[in-house]
């Protein structure tokens, strides 16, 4: 599975980049950059990102 | 380009007479992205509010507030510093982080029904009388009681808890001060109530939002009991003036659009949400939040230096004709972009999914039974149309809606 984070929807508040740090950042412009893949043991805070997106523009894509 | 002085329209938001829903706050941001202010810059644009909200280089404008109004010491001084709402960086993460799963949106949609079941009860106290004072018959009980609801406090001491946050909130007033012996003395019977909930919680853990956040663990690292106590009590004081007046105002905006109010009555599950989003983008009861510049940086023509206060106007912003059509007025097919009533960025209102959820069981539920909503002659009262807004009394005349026997069996 891959992160993907729709940017149509994304209005770059930045609560997954407190929830999963590893996994998203805000760059200097306060814009939202991310990674793609991830390991098995950040999913739980990956997951706890899906949850507070204000805008629930977060999703995980791919097999299973 | 330069803006002159003169350019930048003017406006004095502490003049008795001002008021956020008026043609000068209009006026003020068709002519200019911002104003300035007796207190601070307020940004007015829709564009410009969206950006600054979210500026890595502000940070929440309101952590010396009692300070600034001469409280320096108590209860209420000491848990304002240490509350989310003022902390910053890794210190207000690390707890957003610990209790944001608390406020997933899966969580509290199961809550719904409870939501729904309690409209109805309301409702039905009043449906007979042909007119109800709105805050007092549901505004009020309705916030109260979606806190109990929430927190597992029994539903029958929601006048104490209305009573004891009201009391805490008169903390957000000018006259903060003058009460602060009240203010502190209603801050610690809140504190007993939260203590006692998470001493409950922490010996008979339940399947509960309390229990979620008294068990909240990151990697070993889980809230203290003080930390506790500071957020429940966040939660009250945070939670009941806000969704209470916000459903003010939702009803005021939408006894002047009758025409809405049937849409929404016709097609309540599909159109519960726009309900929402649509009054709170019109009508918000927060109708500035407030920052504070910590980095200094330029945004278009105006630099700003650390220290400067910035009002993020979401009244102006939500109704900007450059982004709105039709842009006062409710209209619940309409595509809209997104309001910033809660707030943005990293302080974001934590309780949003509960407040959205809970108005997205109110409104429809009264949809669904009264129409032909007339405010009584007389019979209404608001807060100063500023900070944060809504009635203090709204009372309201309707005719029970045909279907409405058959609805309720």
């Amino acid at each position: 599975m891959k992160i993907w984070v729709d940017r149509n929807i994304c209005d770059n508040h930045g609560q997954c980049a407190i929830a999963a740090p590893d996994n998203f950042t805000m760059d200097d412009d306060g814009v939202l950059q991310y990674k793609e893949d991830f390991s098995d043991d950040e999913l739980e805070y990956i997951e706890d990102a899906i949850d507070v997106c204000p805008v629930q523009a977060i999703f995980l894509k791919g097999e299973q | 380009m330069t803006t002159t002085a003169a350019e930048v329209p003017y406006l004095d938001i502490s003049h008795t007479d001002f008021a956020m829903a008026s043609e000068a706050v209009r006026d003020a941001r068709d002519a200019h992205w911002y104003a300035r202010t007796n207190y601070g810059i307020a940004v007015l644009a829709y564009a410009d509010v969206s950006t600054l909200m979210k500026s890595p280089r502000m940070i929440q404008g309101s952590a010396k507030w009692p300070q600034h109004h001469g409280v320096h010491d108590g209860l209420f001084h000491d848990w304002w510093a240490r509350n989310l709402l003022v902390l910053e960086g890794e210190d207000h993460h690390r707890i957003r982080r610990l209790a944001n799963p608390a406020f997933s949106p899966r969580k509290i949609k199961a809550l719904g029904h409870r939501f729904d079941e309690l409209a109805e009860e309301l409702i039905d106290q009043w449906i007979d009388d042909g007119e109800v004072e709105f805050v007092e018959g549901f505004a009020a009980p309705f916030a109260t009681r979606v806190l109990c609801i929430m927190l597992g406090i029994d539903e029958d001491e929601w006048p104490i808890i209305n009573r004891l946050a009201s009391t805490v909130g008169a903390a957000l007033g000018v006259n903060i001060k003058q009460e602060i012996e009240e203010i502190d003395a209603a801050l610690e019977e809140l504190h007993r109530y939260a203590d006692k909930l998470i001493s409950d919680r922490q010996q008979n853990p339940k399947d509960d939002f309390v229990t979620r956040l008294v068990d909240a663990n990151r990697d070993g690292d889980s809230l203290s009991d003080a930390q506790l106590q500071n957020l429940l009590v966040l939660l009250i004081f945070g939670g009941m003036d806000t969704t209470r007046n916000q459903l003010g105002l939702a009803m005021q905006s939408f006894i002047r659009q009758p025409h809405q109010w049937e849409l929404l009555a016709s097609r309540p599950a599909e159109l519960a949400e726009a309900a929402v989003e649509e009054s709170l983008r019109v009508n918000p009861t927060t109708r500035w939040v407030t920052r504070e510049v910590a980095e200094a940086f330029e945004h278009k023509d105006l630099k700003f230096q650390p220290g400067d206060t910035v009002h993020m106007f979401t009244y102006a912003s939500g109704t900007d004709p450059e982004v709105f059509s039709d842009p006062t007025r409710i209209n619940l097919e309409a595509e809209r972009k997104p309001h910033y009533a809660f707030g943005g960025g990293v302080h974001h209102c934590l309780g949003h999914f509960v407040a959205r959820s809970d108005m997205q069981a109110a409104l429809p539920a009264l949809a669904a039974r009264i129409t032909n909503l007339r405010v009584v002659d007389g019979g209404d009262e608001w807060m100063p149309d500023s900070g944060n807004t809504g009635p203090v009394r709204l009372r309201i005349a309707f005719d029970k809606r045909d279907n409405t026997s058959q609805n309720q069996g």
